[in-house]
């Protein structure tokens, strides 16, 4: 889901090019700094072949198709520092000549779908890769990569404003899951064909880590789920909505987690709280980012 | 391949294609704020920003339909989203959604137009954003094309074989990759030979002169008041 201009409030669109446009640049000095120069075309021609892989459709049962998104496919093969450069590529590729998604939005998308994408990608492979759990690994990677990228984009508009009621919420998440699954079977069975090719280039996972990075790792998508809650906490369109159709109690009672409530007592009811705790949670899942990222080129390096 | 139309604009001789890119590219981006932070979108702020736009297209010499055509791919996300906030009852901001994302990828869509590639990266370097990623911008653009024929060809011959089905569809993006991975070494040594050693000389970027900055200030001027001018007291 990229989110075009017009869309972010200020605070939203300036604070995410604020901190994922520097991630960025750092993990493409660190990504420029620690390999064979051969990187630059690979990267290159990479993104050109997600580009191209995106227009192949996957035919699913009746009539219906999906296609590659790519960014777990890519944090598999490449690294995933590698493929969060490559997927940056792509989105500024995708704002500037195909006009899907927009300039000032780059911040918000980028960090949607190349740095929380990639890494959520990444991760499961990073753990579970070797042995027996190796395939459901991999789903779970494409499953992860695209659900949290649309989770985070959902969470970021209604930070600005844009009324999305419960009913359309929920739908457009089961949509999002159904996607999100697909992904996951696609990057299963891309990976299955290229080891069926005979050449090992899904890298291996890295040998058993220190605990850390698993704590770290399972904290930010915790904390994003409690980003998104905050955000979605912020009442109004949706109570506009809930009251039109006499639903507020049942949107209450779908919507109201005891966390919510907390915030909403601790901070009081405005919406300026809700944002700024919403925007907190983001900050707090940059940091993490950032931190991971850290990790990960560090360890490209070696 | 139709995208290839940004190329053949690009290059043509309008007065915007004279300009300095970086000049080009903060004005766009000055332009994009001003749309994004009006409050309140009035009939003169609208009629401001879109003849500023389209003035911008017809000095580019870009062909006026195509580009509000092409702008339009925004619209299916706008739409929606606006639909939902028309039923929310807020019919202010459904309108801002679909008005402002169509007004700032046109925008882009002018930038581009008027500006090749290899020159808005050079810019771009220009303006600090780190050189390898706008190269491997540069070498996915430069590719681009080339595997999504390739990809287009597969699975025209899959077609004629009989049949697509998921398993072919993954055999085909697997083979792809190979392919990809493969033309990426080649490439690779390609440019050793050529005598590459890590640093690549991207175009030379003519220096801005007096009428680029000109054009900045002239640029700026009309963009703050575009801004503002529309909650000022004549126009009410």
């Amino acid at each position: 889901m990229h989110i075009p201009d017009g869309f972010l409030a200020t605070p939203v669109w300036l604070g995410l090019n604020a901190a994922g446009l520097p991630l960025v640049g750092y993990l493409a000095r660190q990504a420029q700094r620690h390999s064979q120069e051969s990187r630059v075309p690979l990267l290159g021609v990479m993104g050109a072949f997600v580009f191209a892989a995106q227009m192949i459709n996957f035919p699913v049962g009746v009539g219906a198709s999906g296609h590659l998104v790519g960014s777990a496919l890519l944090a598999i093969t490449l690294g995933p520092a590698a493929a969060a450069v490559v997927m940056t590529a792509i989105l500024a590729i995708q704002a500037l000549i195909f006009q899907d998604g927009g300039v000032l939005a780059l911040g918000a998308n980028v960090l949607n779908m190349a740095l929380a994408g990639v890494l959520a990608g990444y991760l499961p492979y990073h753990w579970w890769g070797e042995g027996r759990f190796r395939r459901a690994a991999i789903f779970l990677g494409g499953f992860a990569s695209v659900l949290v990228g649309a989770v985070l984009a959902i969470a970021e508009l209604r930070l600005s404003g844009v009324p999305i009621p419960a009913a359309v919420l929920w739908v457009s998440l089961a949509l999002f899951t159904v996607t999100a699954a697909l992904e996951g079977a696609i990057t299963v069975a891309v990976v299955g064909g290229l080891e069926r090719l005979g050449i090992g280039l899904a890298r291996q996972p890295v040998e058993a880590r220190p605990r850390g990075l698993a704590v770290v790792g399972l904290a930010a998508v915790l904390l994003a789920a409690v980003g998104v809650l905050f955000a979605s906490t912020y009442p109004d369109g949706l109570e506009k909505m809930a009251q039109a159709l006499g639903l507020e109690e049942h949107a209450r009672a779908l919507y109201s987690t005891p966390l919510a409530d907390y915030s909403l007592r601790w901070l009081g009811s405005s919406w300026t709280a809700q944002a700024v705790a919403g925007l907190l949670g983001l900050t707090v899942i940059f940091g993490l980012l950032i931190l991971l990222g850290r990790m990960f080129a560090r360890r490209g390096s070696r | 391949m139709h995208h290839a139309v940004l190329d053949h604009w690009s290059r043509g001789r309008g007065v915007l294609h004279a300009r300095d890119g970086q000049v080009k590219i903060l004005l766009l981006i000055a332009l994009l704020i001003a749309v994004a932070t009006t409050p309140r979108l009035t009939a003169a702020n609208v009629a401001g920003y879109a003849i500023t736009v389209l003035a911008a297209a017809a000095l580019a010499r870009l062909p006026l339909p195509a580009v509000l055509l092409r702008a339009a791919v925004v619209l299916p996300f706008s739409a929606t989203f606006a639909a939902v906030s028309l039923l929310a009852g807020d019919s202010q901001r459904a309108a801002a959604l679909v008005l402002k994302s169509y007004l700032s990828a046109a925008a882009v869509l002018v930038l581009v137009g008027c500006t090749p590639l290899a020159r808005l990266l050079r810019a771009l370097e220009g303006l600090r954003v780190p050189r390898f990623l706008l190269l491997v911008v540069q070498f996915l653009y430069r590719y681009l094309f080339l595997i999504s024929e390739q990809a287009q060809h597969m699975r025209l011959a899959a077609l004629s074989r009989g049949g697509w089905r998921f398993r072919l569809a993954a055999g085909a993006v697997a083979n792809l990759f190979v392919r990809s991975y493969a033309r990426a070494e080649g490439v690779h040594r390609a440019m050793l030979a050529r005598g590459f050693q890590g640093e690549t000389v991207l175009l030379a970027a003519p220096r801005a002169d007096w009428r680029d900055w000109l054009f900045l200030l002239c640029g700026l001027v009309l963009v703050t008041a575009l801004r503002f001018g529309g909650e000022a007291p004549w126009t009410r």
